[in-house]
């Protein structure tokens, strides 16, 4: 058995393989899953396909979750950079998406432009305050990010939304009317026709190249590693750790937020009555088994897209869409385990090397 | 105050389920996918079994089977807790509405389900336990040598070990009964007030268990005391909006904001001293030397 297992997780300590491993297990336990049911496992998985690649319609569909997806899961991945554990990307988001929403309403030239930076400034501060609370406060981030995201949650969708940016004249269905319809200047382009792709999926990955750029190829980049390998050795080097873990906090925020405006931008056109995305979380699944690379959560982020689009069309044997997020569970349960990615859990926890455990800085 | 006995339950269960998990070591944030288990198995039990505390023992049952997963991966094979914790949550969400659509052909709530008995104050015998359990739990945890042995192996478990504790046994047993106890205020919600499964559930009382949790200081009388206070604010909240209402006020979100708010500043301002347990979240290593 010890043998088995070595061989199993031996490929997997290279990122990429664990997050190839896990995908493919996963996929293949759903798989099993479905036919354990009685119901036509490949047909499914040929509806699968065909609802998330099959012509421009479908493709649109999956990029428009993959950018969205790409986003959240650079926003926990760029926390990951500095040793943050980011869950507060899906309260970061919703602050992001009611920046656009409010925005959006001018009616002026470049209204898109402007409500994409406003949705990052208001996703960023967000973030930028979980990353107060730790490194001023001693705040956990795990802890500060969850309790920040139901702030979001209460009051945008149960006092902002429903309460002083409601949509004029909506009467009794207030609850469920959102704000009123941005201009169409602020709307993301279409850019096929016959399908819902729009700007989003580009701007997502010029965004994946600039971290990328970012976080390997810049002093700062360098910087926030440093500081989330091993935050005694980066603040005996000079490097002021509790300024660059803020940085990157706000920029993991301001990665949420975009992704907020892409929602209301490309598809909503308005912040809805009722806004349940869960990209936010869905986007630490994406961050996990992409390994924490931009590269790796990029292609992570365009799988589960896909699943998500092509899961709709699965309610035609009888599955219900669910079914994207048990499998992304299931992936997320298989980085979690042994061995796989240890190189990146040791650096979420501060350690340099084994039995190497540097103290908090002053 | 009626209200606050039928909403308080759930969340006292759960923040004891956090506290016991955490005093041993274990950070719980799988809480929220535990009860989603928990109150959906407990409806389904109910409903096949016809019995509502059957159900109420497959609630617990499940939501210690999702335990058991987290423990695997966390102290088995040392995965990091916060990411088995997530994984449970992503797994309950998509998991339970699969079954759901499996068994009862529907993907937003189940038949109606058997519930508990309510006395003529309309309390069902749960809202009674989430009274008294934190009490028994308190003395057990400060009094009981086995409540000693838990806060050690929390607080440094190496020093346990020497002692002769069996560490990761413990923590496992820890796990397990946090998630039977986060199952049990997941039925609670199902069998105890709704007499149905609803797809939503647990609806982000998980997360605001944790939040009761960290707020009581991870006591557990604080933690009920917080629950409590929690569930009061949910119950004003849901008082005023008729008067609000009708004012044209939208405050709703508002009130249900502040226990979320609240606890952030009372962490932020370091008031009482808040402490996590030393050892949390730090996976333990049998043959490892700190």
């Amino acid at each position: 058995m010890p043998e088995l297992r070595a061989r199993l997780f031996a490929p997997a300590r290279d990122p990429l393989w664990g997050a190839v491993t896990a995908l493919v297990v996963s996929l293949l336990v759903s798989f099993v899953a479905i036919a354990a049911t009685g119901r036509d496992a490949m047909a499914g998985f040929g509806d699968l396909l065909s609802g998330a690649f099959g012509g421009p319609g479908p493709l649109g569909e999956t990029a428009i979750k993959a950018a969205v997806l790409t986003l959240t899961g650079l926003s926990v991945a760029v926390a990951f950079t500095v040793g943050l554990f980011n869950i507060g990307a899906e309260g970061q988001l919703v602050w992001g998406a009611l920046a656009a929403a409010v925005i959006g309403r001018f009616d002026v030239p470049g209204a898109m432009l402007l409500a994409l930076a406003g949705a990052a400034l208001g996703g960023g501060s967000w973030g930028l305050l979980a990353g107060w609370l730790k490194v001023r406060r001693g705040v956990h981030e795990v802890i500060s990010t969850i309790l920040l995201n139901w702030v979001a949650f209460h009051v945008v969708h149960g006092w902002l939304v429903p309460g002083p940016l409601a949509a004029a004249g909506s009467g009794a269905e207030v609850s469920v009317a959102g704000t009123e319809a941005i201009s169409r200047a602020a709307w993301l382009p279409r850019l096929l026709s016959g399908s819902r792709l729009d700007l989003g999926f580009p701007l997502a990955l010029g965004v994946a190249a600039a971290v990328w750029f970012l976080l390997t190829r810049t002093r700062r980049g360098f910087e926030w590693r440093a500081a989330g390998a091993g935050r005694a050795a980066a603040f005996a080097s000079g490097i002021p750790v509790g300024r660059r873990i803020c940085e990157a906090m706000a920029l993991s925020g301001g990665l949420a937020g975009l992704a907020g405006a892409l929602l209301i931008l490309g598809t909503e056109h308005k912040y809805p009555g009722v806004f349940r995305t869960g990209y936010g979380f869905d986007g630490i699944a994406v961050a996990l088994v992409g390994g924490g690379s931009a590269a790796g959560t990029l292609v992570s982020a365009i799988v589960f897209g896909a699943l998500r689009a092509g899961a709709t069309r699965l309610q035609l044997i009888g599955i219900h869409p669910s079914f994207a997020e048990l499998t992304q569970g299931l992936a997320v349960l298989l980085v979690a385990a042994p061995g796989m990615f240890r190189p990146l859990f040791a650096r979420l926890r501060g350690r340099a090397a084994e039995g190497l455990v540097p103290a908090e800085p002053p | 105050m009626n209200l606050v006995l039928d909403f308080a339950p759930p969340l006292v269960f759960a923040a004891l389920g956090g506290v016991l998990s955490e005093r041993a070591g274990v950070v719980n944030i799988g809480l929220e996918g535990m009860m989603r288990f928990g109150a959906f198995a407990a409806a389904a039990g109910s409903i096949l079994s016809g019995s509502p505390w059957i159900g109420l023992a497959c609630g617990a049952l499940a939501g210690a089977a999702a335990a058991g997963v987290h423990a695997l991966l966390s102290l088995r094979f040392r995965a990091d807790q916060v990411v088995s914790g997530i994984a449970l949550n992503l797994v309950a969400l998509g998991l339970v509405t699969y079954l759901l659509q499996s068994l009862f052909g529907s993907s937003g709530v189940s038949p109606p389900a058997p519930a508990l008995p309510r006395d003529r104050f309309g309390h069902s015998a749960l809202s009674y336990a989430a009274l008294a359990v934190p009490v028994l739990f308190h003395l057990w945890l400060s009094r009981a040598p086995s409540g000693l042995r838990v806060r050690a192996v929390g607080e440094h478990p190496r020093t346990a070990a020497t002692l002769g504790v069996r560490v990761l046994r413990l923590r496992a047993i820890c796990v397990l009964c946090s998630g039977a106890l986060a199952g049990v205020g997941g039925a609670t919600l199902s069998v105890g007030i709704l007499g149905q499964f609803d797809a939503r559930m647990p609806a982000g009382q998980g997360f605001m268990a944790l939040a009761a949790m960290v707020f009581g200081k991870w006591t557990p009388l604080g933690a009920a005391a917080a629950a409590f206070f929690f569930a009061a604010a949910d119950a004003a909240q849901r008082q005023l909006s008729f008067s609000l209402h009708a004012a044209d006020l939208r405050l709703d979100g508002l009130f249900l904001a502040l226990p979320y708010a609240l606890t952030l500043v009372v962490l932020a301002l370091g008031l009482g001293r808040t402490r996590a347990p030393a050892a949390n979240g730090v996976p333990y290593d049998p043959e490892g030397r700190d």
